[in-house]
């Protein structure tokens, strides 16, 4: 029943850490709790204790730090999309943030809770695997530090131990020369999650050829989909649309799609040859801008 | 001779302030002292006998004040356990059989409602599951599972509908019209064109979900509830209960949103039956998820031909038209008339032959949606005549201006049409849009951008009626009495306005009274694009005979005759002597009645003849044109609206604002069902009954550049309902413009960009085997 439902507001990770610890599978940690309103709503979760991490100090910045801009757990999609640091590093996440649903829950949701959810049909996890970003955790046996691409592992499911809490993300700043995209494709209302979204980061060598693509699929699978042997094919070589297109191809043939009601598989295989070829195209123009002298 | 009365001009709903700031109360806002909360468990199958429902545990539970089932309500002889609009087919709670995944089948009161969610866990239900029908097809096979098989229970009729049942098969109704003679029309066409369209059933979606506070207090059953149809709420407790309608009263106070989901009964029985069962104020208010279940828009499938001459005329159309009525009839049985006679479409047919069915299968229950069936049958005609227009190489605006109704030429049920302004509409439309015949489809890149458009008619509920009283009181306000439901439409202001304008007030001198069955005349509901029409008719005439009693009372006070009185700004005086007047309130005492009272009713007459449909269909008829620019990506079948003209028919604009506001709803609503809207099931199961998996349109999907026509033509001194009649021309002026981009022929709402993409694929094939 609802009613014996308890709600604990920790004030250090330490607490939070223990509480999770003491209550086990019955416990839950909540951030903006978008997402656990309504599966506990719905019926399919029913945690008896609710543990917020929202009174916990050190959660909520965001700075740069050794090359990487570090965002914290409770950090709010609104604020990501919002924040001018973001914006001059790594802009492609503050757009992406900027995509997410609409501004009501942009408002509410974390970045933790994002990481956490590990919803396939999420538009930051993408970005965060192309971007090469890290997760810090902290567990009762300390923290530890889990890569994007190992992070998400199968539909809801996170590389997260037992009582685990995600603290912040570590994003890399792209190097000079390199320019990014996020496209989020949704094939029915605008509010919609993604049907395929396609997260590119393109770094061009002075003479313009590409020093390094990533390329990261999400919403098409269970997980974000990334393939560095496909994105080494345009190490070196000048991304013609030829170029694009048949690793728009090698995407498509690698990713074992989804059906749902955004679209069938065929039709995700079918977008994943798009979107690809046009998330490179995006961040080959800016690579391009940013090289560009002047 | 009396001066032509002044138009007021409202500046938009009355008290838009108040709801934007949430100080309007609705019916989920009242709480009442021991209010207890309900809530039903509903089947997980879609066609099962019920073995055996044990709820023991669950009345132990503390905080349970009452627990119903079906069986408990029909071992009672106390009260009639059904309701339904036309069949008495809807069991309060699920007697005998469930028809449908979420038909309710126990109800708990108690203290709160995460008590009486824990009370649903302990009822047992035994189920014997039965074989399903899910579609039209396979509901009408030889050998069907029969959703119905107890004798259907009738109740009193409405007047515009024929009820034709058959036994044993899941037909729940059949309309049939039978203009001039098909078979020659046929043979006399140089052309004739086939084809099938498919529209599937979706949810109205209003903000306030159905929900409503029951009690029983000293014998009188009282309801407040969230309907559109205060009347039919109350006849059918009476019904239930078995109690004259004067011991049931229903109030109502705005609601947040209907589209049809709110006419007839729906949760009311069931809080009024806790409410006996426990002494206590009960209320039940649904889930978004309950919601989706409780009533859908019908889902149909129009199989339709039609026969051209080749100069450009139709002379023949032959439609089936079956609709899925779900697992209860709600309005279906009448509904199936309106989508059904409106395949005639808005075009001089001489010969036309319906077959309308509504067929009962194990899905949620289907009814009225805004549009009434007339989206369904628009989206099959309109695009059949582009269809046509194609394959003949023809201009389809000129192929459609051949055939546009003009006064004077029969409607498809036989009346004369008047009051025709069809290609008034539409040659707006396609103008405001810049259609050119000559234009071909604009491609950038993988973009490719073309124009379409569609022009449809709707009938209103014919005959129907409204009844209104009007008080003039002492100080010279006016009071209305009317039943009409302030649904966000603004009903209210409306009627203020028509009100107002009968006797020079001004609008913060008139009010307009909230349904109250105890208190308020009769009105057959707040529906079919009727109110402003049909209960501005009655207020009109109340307030004329306010007026009469002013001007008889004035011509003795002030010793003039009436024909030289006028009425001013609250004051009747002498034609070109301002100076010999007397104010309205000062007439009121002089004639010591305490108030001026009148009375009034508006009946509009008609109906169809029972196995023709001919007759009167409409007391007037809707019109509609849309066009719409879109850009279609041809990687990946996406869908833009770029541009988009709607317009309406309104005959007199009473209140610009929310005409205007009511037309860019229909465009939204229009959008959602051409481009994604749909309920999806599973073997009777819903997939996609909340708003995280159902999309409706959002501010972002509306088309970049929206321009409005409400057409106005005072000389017909008539005022034309316009909430649902620029909703049906939208999914076929889509689904035209897609085709002209992309040659892609959709005939399957909703046109996904994936139904695009395959076809477009499908093309390539085919030219490349060329
Ligand atoms: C209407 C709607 C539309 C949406 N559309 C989109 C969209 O278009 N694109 C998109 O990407 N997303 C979309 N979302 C998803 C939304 O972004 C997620 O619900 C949100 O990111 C979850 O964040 P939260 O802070 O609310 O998490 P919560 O709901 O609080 O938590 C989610 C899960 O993560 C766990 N959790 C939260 N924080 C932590 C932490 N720090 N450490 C460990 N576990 C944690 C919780 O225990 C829970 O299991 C949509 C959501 C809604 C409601």
């Amino acid at each position: 029943m609802r009613g014996s439902l308890v709600f604990y507001h920790p004030t250090t990770l330490q607490e939070a850490i223990g509480l999770l610890g003491e209550h086990g599978e019955e416990a839950k940690v909540v951030a903006g709790s978008t997402a656990l309103t309504i599966l506990m709503r719905q019926r399919l979760i029913a945690p008896s204790v609710l543990v917020s991490i929202g009174a916990i100090p050190g959660l909520d910045g965001i700075e740069e730090r050794d090359g990487a801009i570090r965002i914290g757990a409770m950090v709010r999609h609104r604020d990501v999309e919002l924040s001018e640091l973001v914006r001059a590093r790594v802009p492609v996440l503050a757009e992406t943030f900027g995509v997410v649903a609409n501004v009501r829950v942009r408002n509410a949701a974390t970045v933790g809770g994002v990481l956490a959810e590990s919803d396939y049909a999420s538009d930051p996890p993408a970005v965060f695997v192309a971007l090469d970003a890290e997760i810090e955790v902290r567990g009762p046996g300390g923290e530890r530090t889990i890569p994007a691409r190992d992070f998400f592992v199968a539909f809801y499911e996170t590389a997260l131990e037992p009582n685990e809490i995600v603290t912040a993300i570590r994003i890399p700043i792209p190097v000079t020369g390199s320019g990014t995209a996020y496209h989020k494709f949704v094939s029915r209302s605008s509010e919609d999650r993604p049907c395929v979204g396609v997260a590119a980061l393109v770094h061009l060598a002075s003479d313009g050829t590409c020093a390094d693509l990533r390329v990261a699929v999400g919403a098409a699978a269970e997980t974000p989909q990334r393939f560095p042997n496909v994105e080494a094919l345009a190490v070196g070589q000048t991304l013609t649309p030829e170029l694009t297109g048949r690793i728009g191809d090698a995407y498509a043939d690698a990713i074992d799609t989804l059906d749902d009601m955004r679209g069938s598989a065929w039709y995700r295989t079918e977008m994943v040859r798009v979107w690809v070829g046009r998330a490179i195209e995006t961040a080959t123009d800016a690579a391009a801008d940013r090289s560009a002298p002047g | 001779m009396i001066a032509e009365p002044r138009h007021i001009v409202p500046p938009g709903m009355l008290d838009a302030n108040l709801r934007v700031r949430g100080r309007v109360p609705y019916a989920i806002d009242v709480v009442l002292p021991g209010m207890l909360h309900a809530k039903l468990l509903r089947s997980p199958y879609a066609h099962a006998r019920i073995v055996s429902v044990d709820a023991t545990r669950a009345r132990a539970l503390p905080g349970v004040h009452a627990v119903l089932t079906g069986p408990d309500l029909a071992a009672r002889d106390d009260i009639f356990p059904y309701f339904g609009p036309i069949f008495r087919d809807q069991a309060v709670l699920a007697i005998d059989k469930v028809r449908f995944v979420g038909d309710p089948v126990a109800a708990v009161a108690a203290i709160d409602i995460d008590v009486a969610q824990a009370a649903l866990d302990l009822i047992n239900v035994e189920y014997d599951e039965l074989p399903a029908v899910f579609n039209v097809d396979e509901a009408l096979e030889p050998g069907a599972p029969i959703v119905h098989d107890e004798p259907r229970r009738l109740g009193q009729t409405f007047a515009d509908i024929i009820v034709r049942a058959e036994a044993d098969t899941n037909v729940c109704n059949h309309f049939k019209l039978r203009k001039g003679d098909v078979e020659r029309g046929f043979a006399e066409a140089d052309h004739v064109f086939e084809d099938v369209f498919t529209s599937p059933p979706v949810q109205h979606v209003p903000m306030e979900t159905h929900n409503c506070v029951a009690t029983i207090e000293a014998g009188i059953i009282r309801v407040t509830t969230a309907t559109q149809m205060p009347f039919a709420v109350r006849a059918s407790l009476a019904e239930i209960f078995k109690v004259s309608q004067a011991k049931v009263r229903v109030t109502t106070p705005t609601l947040g949103g209907g589209y049809g989901a709110k006419t007839y009964t729906k949760v009311e029985p069931v809080a009024a039956l806790l409410a006996q069962a426990t002494g206590r104020p009960v209320k039940i208010h649904l889930t978004r998820e309950e919601e989706f279940v409780t009533i859908t828009k019908h889902g149909v499938k129009i199989q339709m031909k039609t026969g051209v001459t080749k100069d450009g005329r139709i002379v023949a159309r032959k439609s089936t038209c079956l609709f899925n009525t779900g697992a209860y009839a709600d309005i279906g049985p009448r509904l199936i008339k309106n989508g059904g006679y409106a395949t005639g479409g808005p075009h001089y047919i001489p010969n036309v032959w319906v077959d309308s069915y509504a067929v009962y299968t194990n899905l949620p229950p289907a009814g009225a949606f805004r549009g009434y069936g007339v989206s369904q049958a628009a989206w099959a005609y309109e695009t059949q005549m582009d269809m046509i227009a194609a394959k003949l190489g023809w201009d389809a605006l000129e192929f459609r201006m051949k055939n546009l109704l003009e006064d004077g030429q029969s409607v498809m049920t036989g009346e004369d049409m008047f009051d025709a302004h069809f290609k008034e509409l539409l040659t707006t439309a396609t103008a405001r849009i810049g259609w050119d015949p000559a234009e071909e489809p604009r491609r950038n890149g993988s973009k490719v951008r073309a124009k379409g458009f569609a022009c449809i008619i709707k009938g209103t509920v014919t005959p129907s009626t409204s009844t209104a009283a009007a008080k003039l009181n002492e100080d010279g306000s006016l009071q209305i009495l009317s039943s009409a439901v302030e649904m966000g439409q603004g009903a209210e202001t409306a009627l203020s306005v028509l009100a107002a304008e009968g006797l020079d007030l001004e609008l913060g001198q008139v009010s307009i009274s909230r349904p109250d069955t105890d208190v308020t005349p009769y009105d057959q509901g707040t529906s079919s694009s009727r109110n402003t029409h049909s209960m501005g008719t009655a207020v009109g005439m109340a307030v004329a005979d306010i007026r009469r009693q002013l001007l008889a009372l004035a011509a003795e006070q002030l010793e003039v005759d009436p024909a030289d009185l006028e009425l001013v700004a609250g004051r009747v005086q002498a034609r070109g002597a301002p100076s010999t007047s007397i104010a309205y309130g000062d007439l009121v005492r002089a004639s010591r009645s305490g108030n001026l009272l009148a009375n009034s009713v508006y009946a509009s007459k008609g109906g169809l003849d029972p196995e023709t449909g001919q007759g009167i269909g409409s007391v007037h008829w809707h019109q509609a044109a849309a066009a719409v620019e879109v850009e279609v990506d041809l990687a990946t079948g996406k869908i833009d609206l770029l541009r988009y003209h709607a317009g309406v028919y309104a005959g007199r604009i009473v209140n610009p604002v929310q005409a205007e506001l009511q037309t860019e709803g229909n465009i939204a609503f229009g959008l959602g069902q051409a481009l994604f809207e749909e309920m999806v099931f599973d073997g009777g199961q819903l997939q996609n009954g909340n708003l995280g998996d159902y999309m409706i349109a959002s501010i972002e999907d509306m088309p970049q550049e929206i321009s409005l026509g409400i057409l106005e033509h005072l000389e017909s001194n008539d005022i034309h309902g316009i909430g649902e009649t620029s909703l049906p021309p939208a999914m076929p002026a889509i689904g035209n413009a897609v085709f002209r981009a992309t040659g892609v022929r959709i005939t399957d709402l909703p046109i996904t960009p994936e139904k695009v993409l395959r076809g477009l694929r499908a093309r390539a094939v085919e030219e490349s085997a060329e």
